[in-house]
C-alpha cells in the first residue's frame, strides 16, 4: 500500500492542497494566499513527480497506472497548471471580483487531467475526463462580467455534457457485449470471434465512444464549440483549456488506442482518417480570414488536432511504431508549450489594459512599435505554431512528416502540407498587423501609452521561460528526443 | 584549447545578439568594445588553436551536439578544424578584427551605431560557422546566414531607396547560385546517404569513378553556388552594386571573407571536383573569362569603391584559375594575400571617401598624396600588392597560379593543350590589373587637388592600416600548412623565360600606367576619344553591358511574360486557388453562426457519418 501512495503522489498532493485552499477560502479570503497555495501545490506536486519515478511502472488498483508516459504528461500537466496560476494573478488583479476560487478550480483540473494520462481502465478515465470538465465549465464562466464567458460556459457545459453522454453510452454499448472495461481487457476481448449481431454493437459503440473524445479534442466535425469557448473564456481559462484539456486527452486516447489494440481495424483507421483530413483543411480554413486572435487560435487547435491523428493512423502501418508514439508525444509537448507562450501573450497584453479581452487583430496592431519585446515573444510563438525551423514547432511538424512517409500516408501527408500552406498566411497576417503603422486614433495596446503596459516581473520570467524553451528544443530537441523515445507504452 | 572552438563563433554570435536585444540602447563605447572586442577575442582564440595544431597536424572534429536524429537523417552541429579551415579563420577574425576596429571611427557618426555591429558580428558569426562546419547543412546554414547578413549591411542606409536596390540585387542573384547549390545537396544526399563532408567525399571515391556522370552533375550544381557567392560569370552583377554599403562593409564581405566563400566550397570538396574533371576545367576557364572581363571594366570606371569591386571579382577569377588547374593550395594561398591587400585597398578607399564628404569619383579627387600621407601609403602598397609587384603577397601568391596554369598536364579534352593559353591569360589580366591599380594611384594621389580632405584618419582607422601594409607586403612569405589537405602537386619546372615574363609583365603595366595617368606622354586620348574607342570605353564602363543583357534576355521577358499573363489562363489558376480558399472559408464559417442547437445537431451529424463509415469498411 505504501508503494501505491508513492505511485501516486502527485495527485495526492494536488488533492491534498486543493481541500487546503477550500478550507482557508471557506475561514478567510484573501487572494494572495490563495494564489500562494495555488503555486505551492504545483510545485509541491512537480516535486512528488521524482519519488515517483523511482518506482515506476507500477500498477495502483485496475484503475490507474503511474508509469514513464503518466509522469511525463503529469509534469506537462502541472507546469502548464503553474504557468496558468502564475500568469492568472495579474489577469484577475485588474478585474473585480473574488479571485480565491479560481486557483482551486485550477487544481481541480489538473487533478483531473492527472488521473487522466494515468487511466488504463474505462472508469478512471471517465473519472478523470468529468473532473477536468466541470472544473473547466466554472473556469470559463468565472468571469463575473460579460455576457460572453458565461454563453461560452454555458454552450460548452451542454455540449460536452451531450459528448460525456454519447462517449459513457459508447463504452456501456462496449461493456454489453464484451464484459470489460480495463483498456487491455477491450483488446483482448475484440480479437476473440463476436457474433454477428453483436457485431453491430460494438461498432456502434466505437462510433459514440470516438464522438465524444473527437469532441472534447475539437475534431471536425465535433468542434462547432471550440471557437465560441475559446473566445468567451477568460484568456489564461483559454490557455488552461488548449494545453491541459486537449493534451491530457490525447494522451489518454493514446493510451486506450494502444492498449486496446485498435490501430488494426482498417474501417476506424480509415473513418479517423477521414476526420484527419477533414479538421486539418476545415481547421485551417475556418482561420483563414479571422479577426479574433482567440478564435484563430481556437481553429488551428483544430488542424493541429489534424496532424495529431496522423500519429494515431500510421501506429499500425509502421515497423516501428515507436516513432508514432515518439512523434505525437514530442508534437504534443512542442504545442503545449507553444500555444501557452501564444495565450500568456494575450493574456499580458490584456491583463494591463482593460476590463476585457484585448484578442481582436487591431487591438495588437502596431504593437511592434510600443511593445518590440512582446510583439517579437508574438512572433516567434506563431512561427512555432507554424512550423518554422529553428523553433520546436518545426521539429514536431518533422517528426509527423518523417513518420507519416515511413508509413507511406501520402493522402495525409498532402492534407497536412495544403494545410499548412494556408496557416502560414493567418500567422503571418497577424506578424503583418503587428508591424503596421498603428492606426491614427484607433483604440488598442498600441494606442496605449507604452508606459502603461507594465510587465510584472512574473509575468516577465513566464514569457522568457517559454521562448526560451521554445528555441531551445527547436535547436536542441535531442535529449527530449531520446527521453520520448524511452517512454514505453 | 582545440576542444573550445565553438567559442570562435559563438562570441560575435552572442554579441550580435546582445546588440539586438539592446537595439541601440547601449553606451557607443560599449557597443564599440562589444562589436570589435569579440572577433578580436575570437581572432586570439584562433591564433591558439593555430598554434596548437601546427604541432598537432591531424584534423580535429567536434560534435557539439545532434540537431535531431529521426530516421537515417541525424545532422549534427559539428566543427571540423584542418589546416584549410586554420587559414580561413585567421584570415576571417584577423582581418575581421582589423576591420571592425577600423570601423568603430568610420561609422562614428552614424545614428544606427549598434545596428552597424549587431549585423558585422552575425556576419562574422555566419562566415565561422560557413568555414568551421563539417557538414554542408551546417555549411549551408552558414552559407545562406552571411547572404541575409550581406543583404542587411548593402541595405545598411535603407533610406535612400537605391540602396534597397542593391541589396536586394544581391541577394536575389546570389540566391539564383544558393538553389543550385541546395540541390547540389539533396543530390549527394539522396545518392551517399550522408551530408558529412570527409565521409561524403569518402564515399563519392569509393563509389564513382572519374568521369561519371552523377558527381558532375553534383560538381556542376555546387560550382553554381560558388559562382553566385563569389561574384564569378554569369552570376557576378550583384558585386558591384553591393558597394551601396558602407566601405568597411565592402571590405570584409565583398573582399576578404563572404565573396571567397566558393572558393572555399570547391577547395573543401575538392575530391569530388576531381572525379568530375570536366568541371574542373570550366572552373578554370569561369576563372579567366571572369578575370578578364571583370579586368577590362575595372580599367573604365570613375568610381573608386566601383574599380575596387570589379577588382574584387577579377582575382577572385584568378583563384577559380588556380583551382581549375588543381594548383588548389595557390588558390587558397591568393584568397588570403587578397584579403590583406583588397581590404587595405577597401579600407584605403574608405579613408579617401571619409576624408573628403562622402566623395566618391576619382576625377574630382587628386593630390592627396602629401594631405593624406598615411593612406597614400596604403594604397600605394595595396596597389603593389594588387598588380603582384616583385616581392610583394601577391606577387608570390599570382605567381604561383600562373606557373601551374602553364604547367597543367591534362590528360583528357582541352586540358592538354590549354595549360599556356590559360597562362596567357592570366597574363593579360595581369597587365590590365597593375595598370588599372595604378591608374587609381596616379589619378587620386597625384595630379592637382581637386576636393580638400576635411580631417585625417585617427588612430583606429591608421592602426588597421598599418597592420594590414605589413601583411601585405610580407604576407607572399608565410608558408601555408596546407599539404596534407589537398592531393600534392608537383614543383614548377618552368623555363626562365616562362618566369621572367610572369615578373616583368606587372612592371610593363606599372610603367604605363606612369605614362598615360602621370606623365600623359602617351597619346591614348586620340584613341580613346575616338567614336570606336567612345563605344569601347562605354561598353566595358557597363561592365560589358552586362546588367543590360540581363535586362534584355531575363528582367524585361520575365515581366513582360507576368504582365502579358495577367488576367490569363495561367493567372486564373492562382486565383482560383485564392478563391476557393476564400469561398471555403465563407462557406465554413457560416456553420459557425453561434446556435447551439446546430452546433448539438452537427455532433448527431457526424456520429451518423461515423457509423456509416465504420459499417460501411467492415
Amino acid at each position: 500500500m505504501e508503494t501505491g501512495i508513492q505511485a501516486l503522489l502527485a495527485p495526492l498532493v494536488v488533492s491534498i492542497v486543493a481541500l487546503i485552499l477550500m478550507m482557508q477560502i471557506a475561514f478567510k479570503r484573501h487572494a494572495i494566499v490563495s494564489w500562494l497555495l495555488g503555486c505551492t501545490g504545483f510545485i509541491l506536486a512537480i516535486l512528488a513527480l521524482k519519488p515517483m519515478a523511482d518506482i515506476v511502472p507500477k500498477m495502483v488498483t485496475p484503475l490507474l497506472l503511474s508509469d514513464q508516459y503518466s509522469l511525463f504528461f503529469s509534469a506537462l500537466i502541472l507546469f502548464s497548471g503553474l504557468i496558468t496560476t502564475l500568469l492568472a494573478k495579474d489577469y484577475l488583479q485588474n478585474r473585480r471580483g473574488e479571485n480565491e476560487e479560481f486557483y482551486l478550480l485550477l487544481l481541480l483540473s489538473s487533478l483531473g487531467a492527472m488521473i487522466l494520462v494515468s487511466a488504463t481502465h474505462v472508469a478512471s478515465f471517465l473519472l478523470g475526463m468529468e473532473l477536468l470538465g466541470v472544473a473547466l465549465y466554472a473556469l470559463i464562466a468565472y468571469p463575473e462580467r460579460g455576457q460572453l464567458p458565461l454563453e461560452a460556459a454555458i454552450k460548452y457545459l451542454i455540449l460536452s455534457g451531450a459528448a460525456s453522454a454519447i462517449l459513457l453510452f459508447g463504452f456501456a454499448l462496449i461493456y454489453a457485449v464484451l464484459g470489460t472495461l480495463s483498456f487491455v481487457g477491450i483488446g483482448q476481448a475484440l480479437t476473440q470471434p463476436i457474433l454477428e449481431d453483436q457485431q453491430l454493437l460494438i461498432l456502434l459503440g466505437t462510433a459514440m465512444v470516438f464522438t465524444g473524445i473527437g469532441f472534447k479534442l475539437s475534431l471536425v466535425p465535433f468542434h462547432m464549440w471550440t471557437p465560441d469557448v475559446y473566445q468567451g473564456a477568460p484568456v489564461p481559462v483559454t490557455g488552461f483549456l488548449a494545453t491541459v484539456s486537449k493534451g491530457a486527452i490525447f494522451a489518454a486516447l493514446l493510451r486506450l488506442f494502444i492498449d486496446a489494440e485498435l490501430y488494426q481495424y482498417q474501417g476506424l483507421m480509415l473513418s479517423l482518417s477521414v476526420l484527419a483530413i477533414a479538421s486539418m483543411l476545415a481547421g485551417n480554413l475556418l482561420a483563414l480570414k479571422q479577426d479574433n486572435l482567440k478564435r484563430i487560435l481556437a481553429y488551428s487547435s483544430i488542424a493541429h488536432i489534424g496532424y495529431l491523428f496522423i500519429t494515431l493512423i500510421v501506429y499500425g502501418v509502421l515497423q516501428q511504431p515507436g516513432l508514432a508514439v515518439e512523434a505525437a508525444t514530442f508534437y504534443l509537448s512542442a504545442y503545449i508549450i507553444t500555444s501557452l507562450a501564444a495565450f500568456s501573450l494575450l493574456s499580458i497584453i490584456s491583463s494591463n489594459i482593460s476590463e476585457t479581452d484585448l484578442d481582436d487583430i487591431s487591438h495588437i496592431q502596431g504593437l511592434f512599435w510600443r511593445q518590440p519585446m512582446l510583439a517579437l515573444m508574438l512572433t516567434i510563438a506563431l512561427l512555432s505554431l507554424a512550423g518554422i525551423p529553428l523553433t520546436v514547432g518545426f521539429i514536431g511538424k518533422f517528426y509527423i512528416f518523417t513518420a507519416g512517409i515511413e508509413g507511406s500516408l501520402w493522402v495525409l501527408l498532402a492534407a497536412l502540407i495544403i494545410g499548412s500552406g494556408i496557416s502560414i498566411y493567418y500567422y503571418l497576417r497577424i506578424v503583418f498587423q503587428m508591424t503596421m503603422k498603428e492606426p491614427a486614433g484607433g483604440s488598442g495596446a498600441a494606442n496605449m501609452d507604452p508606459n502603461s503596459v507594465r510587465l510584472s516581473v512574473l509575468s516577465k520570467f513566464v514569457v522568457w521561460l517559454l521562448i526560451f524553451m521554445m528555441l531551445y528544443l527547436g535547436v536542441l530537441p535531442q535529449t527530449l528526443m531520446e527521453y520520448l523515445g524511452g517512454l514505453s507504452l | 584549447m582545440l576542444q573550445n572552438i565553438w567559442l570562435i563563433p559563438l562570441l560575435p554570435f552572442v554579441s550580435s545578439v546582445l546588440l539586438i536585444l539592446t537595439a541601440g540602447r547601449l553606451p557607443r563605447r560599449l557597443i564599440a568594445i562589444m562589436g570589435a572586442g569579440s572577433v578580436g577575442l575570437s581572432a586570439l582564440i584562433v591564433l591558439a588553436v593555430g598554434m596548437q595544431f601546427m604541432e598537432l597536424q591531424t584534423p580535429y572534429s567536434l560534435t557539439l551536439w545532434v540537431w535531431m536524429q529521426v530516421g537515417n537523417f541525424a545532422p549534427g552541429f559539428s566543427f571540423y578544424i584542418d589546416q584549410l579551415t586554420v587559414v580561413m579563420l585567421s584570415v576571417i577574425t584577423g582581418v575581421g578584427f582589423l576591420i571592425h576596429l577600423y570601423s568603430t571611427e568610420f561609422m562614428q557618426d552614424d545614428s544606427d551605431y549598434s545596428r552597424y555591429f549587431a549585423y558585422m558580428n552575425m556576419f562574422v558569426a555566419a562566415m565561422l560557422i560557413l568555414v568551421m562546419a563539417d557538414n554542408l547543412l551546417l555549411l549551408y546554414l552558414g552559407w545562406e546566414g552571411v547572404g541575409v547578413c550581406s543583404y542587411l549591411l548593402v541595405g545598411f542606409w535603407y533610406k535612400d531607396p537605391v540602396n534597397g536596390a542593391a541589396s536586394r540585387k544581391a541577394f536575389v542573384v546570389t540566391r539564383v547560385g544558393d538553389t543550385a547549390m541546395a540541390l547540389g545537396l539533396f543530390l549527394l544526399f539522396t545518392e551517399l546517404g550522408t551530408l558529412q563532408i570527409q565521409p561524403m567525399l569518402e564515399a563519392a571515391n569509393s563509389r564513382w569513378v572519374t568521369g561519371d556522370t552523377i558527381p558532375a552533375i553534383a560538381a556542376l550544381l555546387l560550382l553554381g553556388g560558388a559562382v553566385g557567392k563569389s561574384a564569378q560569370l554569369p552570376l557576378h552583377t550583384w558585386l558591384p552594386d553591393a558597394m551601396a554599403g558602407p566601405t568597411p562593409v565592402s571590405a570584409l564581405i565583398h573582399a576578404a571573407t563572404m565573396v571567397t566563400a566558393g572558393v572555399y566550397l570547391i577547395a573543401r570538396t575538392h575530391g569530388l571536383f576531381l572525379l568530375a574533371p570536366d568541371v574542373l576545367m570550366l572552373v578554370a576557364l569561369v576563372g579567366l573569362f571572369t578575370l578578364l572581363l571583370a579586368a577590362f571594366t575595372a580599367l573604365n570606371q570613375t568610381d573608386i569603391k566601383r574599380i575596387l569591386a570589379y577588382s574584387t571579382i577579377s582575382q577572385i577569377g584568378y583563384m577559380f584559375l588556380a583551382l581549375g588547374v588543381g594548383a588548389w593550395s595557390a588558390g587558397i594561398f591568393h584568397l588570403m594575400t587578397h584579403a590583406f591587400f583588397k581590404a587595405l585597398l577597401f579600407l584605403g578607399a574608405g579613408a579617401v571617401v571619409h576624408c573628403l564628404h562622402h566623395e566618391q569619383n576619382i576625377f574630382k579627387m587628386g593630390g592627396l598624396r602629401s594631405k593624406l600621407p598615411i593612406v597614400f601609403w596604403s594604397f600605394l602598397i595595396g596597389s603593389a600588392a594588387l598588380a603582384a609587384l616583385p616581392f610583394t603577397s601577391g606577387f608570390f601568391s599570382k605567381d604561383q597560379i600562373l606557373l601551374s596554369a602553364f604547367e597543367l598536364h591534362g590528360t583528357t579534352g582541352i586540358s592538354l593543350w590549354i595549360g599556356p593559353w590559360l597562362w596567357a591569360g592570366g597574363l593579360v589580366g595581369a597587365i590590365l590589373t597593375a595598370i588599372y591599380s595604378f591608374r587609381l594611384v596616379f589619378i587620386v594621389f597625384y595630379g592637382e587637388a581637386k576636393t580638400e580632405p576635411d580631417r585625417q584618419p585617427g588612430w583606429r582607422m591608421a592602426a588597421p592600416l598599418s597592420l594590414l601594409c605589413i601583411l601585405s607586403l610580407i604576407g607572399g612569405y608565410f608558408v601555408l600548412p596546407l599539404a596534407s589537405v589537398f592531393p600534392t602537386v608537383a614543383q614548377h619546372q618552368v623555363s626562365h623565360l616562362v618566369e621572367g615574363i610572369s615578373i616583368s609583365i606587372p612592371l610593363i603595366g606599372v610603367l604605363i600606367a606612369w605614362l598615360v595617368y602621370y606623365k600623359h606622354s602617351l597619346p591614348v586620348e586620340g584613341f580613346t576619344e575616338s567614336s570606336l574607342g567612345k563605344a569601347l570605353r562605354n561598353f566595358w564602363y557597363s561592365g560589358w553591358a552586362m546588367d543590360k543583357l540581363y535586362d534584355t534576355i531575363i528582367v524585361k521577358p520575365y515581366t513582360g511574360t507576368a504582365n502579358a499573363m495577367r488576367g490569363e489562363w495561367l493567372d486564373r489558376i492562382y486565383h482560383g486557388i485564392v478563391s476557393l480558399c476564400q469561398g471555403s472559408h465563407a462557406l465554413l464559417s457560416r456553420t459557425q453562426g453561434g446556435k447551439m442547437r446546430w452546433y448539438a445537431t452537427s455532433m448527431v451529424f457526424g456520429l451518423i457519418i461515423l457509423v456509416t463509415l465504420l459499417g460501411w469498411v467492415s
